[in-house]
């Protein structure tokens, strides 16, 4: 079953009468891998994940998941999905413990892990007596995390799930996730904030327009695409030309300027840059939120490799 | 909740209220009705010009046959199609069948519900028994306190038998599936709540006219047959002491056409927000 990947969509297209949610996305996500799905609000991630949990129907294009067909064999995949949706709506008239009650009884299976990650999310008893209508977005974002992984599925996909916990509970977040990795399950993570997945990914999927821009490593994105090379000045002059280097977008900030380069071009960009008066000189790899930038600025989507 | 049909439970916990009060409401005024039948004596109704009321009345006793309004079966049977009578069992078949599917969507809950192992089919198939419940509940408060009353009252009790009480009672749930089942359709297929309730209020009010106008004017008598309220006749199971049931089937018809309809649109829709 391990050869099965975990995720297989092949050329997944979701139109809703004139407006194309995804057009023509295709990836594949191994089992046991925590898998980024990135990109600005209104991407397409949202559509992708609800075709791969089977509430959307594609218009075109395969998806399987765990080897199942989400819509055709959605009784036999769904008891091994956990599921956050990234607007998590609750029954506002249920406490949080009948909505945990509700949700276990619709899964049919067992919550091993219920009181666990209650424990450890700081939902206490008095807490889960009161009425979700009541609930912060905080707690209602710890309640949707439990729900979606009290009954220890293989498959987690959560869109957003950060959104409204404070960073204490983050760290706790992605402690869970580091444990879900290592017990062989795998994390879909859908997000458009860059280092909750720099920090938790290996591989993610960048998606624009509802196309697929790119599948690549964490790392390798961060060493495929870009250095930032930061020169400071120190005669107080402020912005100035750099000659063939202006076509690296410098970002200028008093005597200091960014420049991303890409990394077969740092050598040829520092010789030119060294023969100005700069007092110091930087090269560093550039984040996954500059590598995320510069690939939205290179335009056209590419093929999954 | 219940670990057996939550989501038959959760539609009843949820409408707990607002189905406490249209019991009592319902309660209350048959009770009303049969009160005020009590204290009239029906054959003086209408009575002073000499002439009977108009045949377009029978609209109001809940007839298609002879019955007058001008009787005890017709007085009775007013108060089983009166519009405050339509009112309560609208309010709960829309309520529960904008929330079997169209509500869940509006709100967005449908996410949590169906990525979980649960089949369309079960969706559509607990909230309808949900809905069953509440009508058989309403009808059947309904009917208990007419029997009560007829049984009570026996002036009224020689005109009618109390098995034409349970037949219109009866009567009523057939009324109500008739309403069931294109609401659950609207459902299936809605984004919003507010179609739901719009449609099912738009049938039974834009039925019961085409039933007075077809009963009023000649021309249009044969529109009549399109009306849910030309075979929804407790004033006729009244005065018969039993149930009509080429009527009730025409009715329970309506509602399987409208359920199995719903089954269809809900297996070809999508689920989200």
């Amino acid at each position: 079953m391990d050869d099965v990947p975990a995720i297989e969509v092949t050329g997944l297209t979701k139109r809703y009468e004139d407006v194309t949610g995804v057009d023509g996305l295709s990836l594949t996500v191994r089992t046991g891998e925590v898998f980024g799905f990135l990109g600005p609000n209104g991407a397409g991630k949202t559509t992708t994940l609800r075709c791969l949990t089977g509430l959307l129907r594609p218009t075109e294009g395969r998806v399987r998941v765990l080897g199942l067909d989400p819509l055709g064999e959605h009784l036999r995949l769904a008891p091994r999905i956990g599921y956050l949706p990234g607007e998590l709506r609750l029954y506002p008239e249920l406490s949080g413990a009948e909505t945990l009650d509700l949700l276990a009884a619709l899964q049919g299976a067992p919550v091993p892990r219920r009181a666990e990650l209650c424990d450890r999310l700081g939902l206490t008893a008095p807490i889960l007596a009161r009425p979700v209508s009541g609930y912060s977005r905080g707690m209602k974002q710890k309640l949707g995390l439990v729900q979606a992984l009290q009954h220890d599925p293989r498959l987690v996909v959560l869109d957003e799930p950060t959104e409204g916990l404070d960073p204490l509970v983050q760290e706790t977040f992605f402690a869970l996730l580091g444990e879900a990795a290592a017990g062989g399950r795998t994390v879909l993570l859908s997000s458009h904030i860059l280092p909750e997945v720099q920090r938790t990914c290996g591989r993610v999927a960048i998606v624009r327009d509802g196309r697929l821009v790119t599948v690549e490593s964490v790392a390798g994105l961060r060493e495929a695409r870009a250095r930032r090379i930061r020169l400071t000045f120190d005669d107080g002059q402020g912005r100035r030309p750099l000659g063939a280097a202006e076509r690296w977008a410098p970002q200028w900030q008093d005597d200091r300027v960014d420049l991303l380069v890409p990394p077969s071009e740092v050598v040829g960009a520092l010789r030119g840059l060294l023969a100005l008066r700069v007092a110091d000189v930087t090269v560093e790899e550039a984040g996954l939120d500059e590598a995320f930038l510069d690939l939205y600025r290179d335009g056209g989507p590419e093929e999954e490799a | 909740m219940k670990d057996r049909w939550p989501l038959f439970w959760l539609a009843l916990h949820r409408r707990r209220r607002m189905l406490g009060a249209l019991l009592l409401g319902m309660v209350a005024f048959e009770a009303l009705i049969v009160v005020v039948a009590g204290a009239l004596a029906p054959g003086d109704l209408f009575s002073s010009g000499g002439k009977g009321p108009p045949s377009a009345y029978q609209a109001f006793s809940g007839s298609s046959g002879n019955v007058s309004i001008a009787s005890y079966p017709g007085l009775l049977g007013a108060g089983l199609t009166h519009p405050f009578w339509i009112a309560m069992q609208l309010t709960a078949i829309g309520s529960l069948a904008a929330a079997a599917v169209a509500a869940d969507v509006e709100s967005g809950t449908v996410e949590l519900v169906m990525v979980r192992p649960v089949s369309r089919s079960r969706l559509l198939a607990e909230r309808t028994a949900a809905l069953l419940a509440v009508v058989l509940a309403l009808n059947a408060a309904a009917t208990v306190t007419v029997a009560a009353g007829v049984a009570l009252s026996p002036g009224i009790h020689r005109a009618v038998p109390l098995s034409g009480v349970f037949a219109a009672g009866f009567m009523g749930i057939g009324f109500a599936l008739c309403m069931i089942g294109p609401a659950m359709a609207v459902s299936a297929a809605g984004r919003r709540r507010s179609q739901v309730i719009g449609a099912t209020i738009a049938i039974a009010a834009v039925g019961f006219a085409v039933n007075f106008i077809a009963l009023a004017w000649t021309p249009a008598a044969p529109l009549r047959f399109l009306s849910p309220f030309h075979y929804y006749t407790p004033g006729d199971a009244l005065a018969e002491g039993g149930v009509l049931w080429p009527q009730f089937g025409i009715l329970a018809g309506v509602g399987l056409l409208g359920l199995l309809l719903a089954h269809v649109l809900l297996r070809r829709r999508d689920l989200a927000p």
